[in-house]
């Protein structure tokens, strides 16, 4: 087993009432694509905020190839790109083009080189032909690629999606399964924090199941876990449910 | 013509598009402060240099007085206070209330400079990105002391990008309180309330996820600097609207000097007066 990049070590995040995540272990690797799964308030997103050093743990920790996230906060950043769940307060630029040139920016990037890699990452992404645009008037999935664009131009080692098929169409959660899946494919690490499993769960290599109590209950292979989604909360997808093989635009 | 709207970008290739943006603020910034001394003849000159711009965006003037009827409205009721209440020549009266030649001169004046100025910040408006404003804002503040330009820049940036959201977050939220008939109530402070307390927790709410995400983002003050992209035409553009306004100020020679001298004297007593009162101590 390669070396890990991500080492979460007995992490907990206590809320006042009680709520929050509770002793949370799991390492993550090169290439991986981690579908962590819970219902609401289960504290997928306190946890991945935590991965960023967003979040103060109340104990335990996260080592980044081995050192505390919170060492070198740029490094940290730069490593583990996240795509938020709300894409309308994460976009900060005039235009699609500056919007992916925002964290370059940040990080003090060269002019010729920010336009070069702004390209690049654009048609990647198969946002070229948008790049003149107001990101206002991008429709949700658009919106949505557009995040993944403004986090992958830094060339992170791992991206984490809060629920990225909230609120999308069935042609737009498609349309950015595939993106995701492409991503993966050129050896990107990929989390993906979600409450319905659908449509991503026969991409995953792993699934992290948390408890409403924000434990993690079940860390192991997608297709040995399909069983037991229910119990904790999660809907068990429709293939799996009725005994069918995984619909075509998954596989 | 059609997609000329008031103060927002529309995306070109005219002159105007790819002029510098340090080119371009400069230039609003002479016209305007020109405007401030020009008479009839001034305005006249300016408006005839101006459409030939305004006509590059495609607009024609009867588009443009539709476009801005609304201000229109209130430049024609600044005229017509000017012209009861500036002492005079009467031309006529209604109900004892006397309209004077010069006050209907000075309304009219004033309502023509006040259009003009509309205009000029119509054309910058319309043929200037959000993102360009910004770097202005950015590069006109960098030698001021103990401001932080980047900070200034890119909340302008943010104010301009998220106010729209702002405002379609009140439509959404009013909606929602109508739906409820919410609407009919009469009190105005549980309408006001019931609308504001909402919204700005809303706003809060995404102002929060905002700073979240730029931090993300590894962002920081100490950012790449803007990049300006000259056109080419500033030398020419620089030129030509110095000429304008040295001609307005050459044909409104009188009310220049009129205004330079009372606001010189505006300075110059007070001084003079303590320099008087130190000399008898």
């Amino acid at each position: 087993m390669p070396d890990p990049i991500l080492e979460i070590d007995h992490l907990s995040h206590e809320f006042a009432g009680g709520s929050g995540i509770h002793d949370i272990n799991f390492q993550v690797c090169a290439g991986e694509f981690i579908l962590l799964a819970g219902p609401n308030g289960s504290g997928k997103t306190t946890l991945i905020r935590h991965l960023n050093a967003l979040e103060r743990p109340s104990s335990g920790g996260i080592r980044l190839y081995g050192r505390p996230v919170t060492a070198n906060l740029m490094l940290t950043r730069k490593t583990i790109g996240m795509v938020f769940q709300d894409a309308d307060t994460q976009i900060v630029g005039d235009t699609v083009a500056e919007e992916v040139a925002f964290g370059l920016e940040n990080l003090n990037t060269p002019r010729a080189q920010i336009r070069e890699k702004v390209n690049q990452t654009l048609a990647r992404i198969n946002l070229s032909h948008l790049k003149d645009r107001n990101p206002a008037t991008l429709s949700g999935g658009e919106k949505r690629r557009l995040a993944i664009a403004g986090i992958l131009v830094m060339d992170p080692e791992i991206i984490v999606l809060d629920e990225p098929f909230a609120n999308l169409d069935y042609p737009a959660s498609r349309h950015l399964v595939e993106t995701i899946c492409r991503l993966n494919r050129d050896g990107q690490t990929i989390i993906v924090a979600t409450h319905d499993v659908e449509e991503v769960i026969t991409l995953a290599s792993r699934l992290l199941i948390l408890d409403d109590q924000g434990r993690l209950v079940r860390d192991g292979c997608p297709a040995e876990l399909l069983g037991c989604l229910d119990r904790f909360g999660i809907r068990e997808p429709c293939f799996s449910r009725m005994g069918y093989t995984a619909p075509p635009w998954q596989t | 013509m059609a997609d000329l709207t008031l103060f927002s970008f529309n995306a070109g290739t005219t002159a105007l598009h790819d002029l510098d943006v340090r080119v371009k603020t400069g230039l609003v910034c002479m016209l305007s402060m020109t405007l401030f001394f020009a008479g009839f003849t001034a305005c006249l000159i300016c408006f005839l240099a101006l459409y030939p711009l305004i006509r590059s965006q495609g607009a024609t003037l009867l588009h443009l007085i539709l476009r801005l009827k609304g201000f229109l409205l209130l430049l024609i009721i600044m005229a017509a206070a000017r012209a009861v209440t500036v002492p005079g020549e009467p031309v006529f009266s209604i109900l004892d209330v006397e309209i004077t030649r010069q006050g209907l001169a000075q309304g009219t004046l004033v309502a023509a400079r006040f259009f003009l100025v509309m205009v000029i910040g119509m054309l910058f408006a319309v043929t200037t990105r959000p993102a360009d404003l910004k770097s202005a804002a950015q590069w006109f503040l960098a030698p001021v002391p103990f401001i932080p330009e980047k900070r200034v820049g890119f909340m302008i940036s943010l104010f301009l990008r998220f106010f729209p959201l702002i405002l379609a977050q009140a439509g959404q939220t009013a909606d929602a309180v109508n739906a409820r008939c919410g609407g009919f109530r009469k009190n105005p402070v549980r309408r006001i309330r019931f609308l504001t307390l909402p919204l700005l927790k809303k706003t809060v709410m995404a102002a929060d996820h905002l700073s979240l995400a730029m931090t993300a983002r590894c962002y920081t003050e100490n950012r790449t600097d803007p990049a300006f992209e000259p056109g080419g035409k500033e030398r020419i553009f620089l030129i030509a609207g110095a000429g304008l306004c040295l001609g307005m100020i050459l044909v409104s020679r009188e009310s220049f000097w009129m205004i330079f001298w009372s606001s010189a004297k505006f300075w110059v007593d007070p001084v003079s007066d303590l320099l008087y009162s130190l000399r008898l101590q």
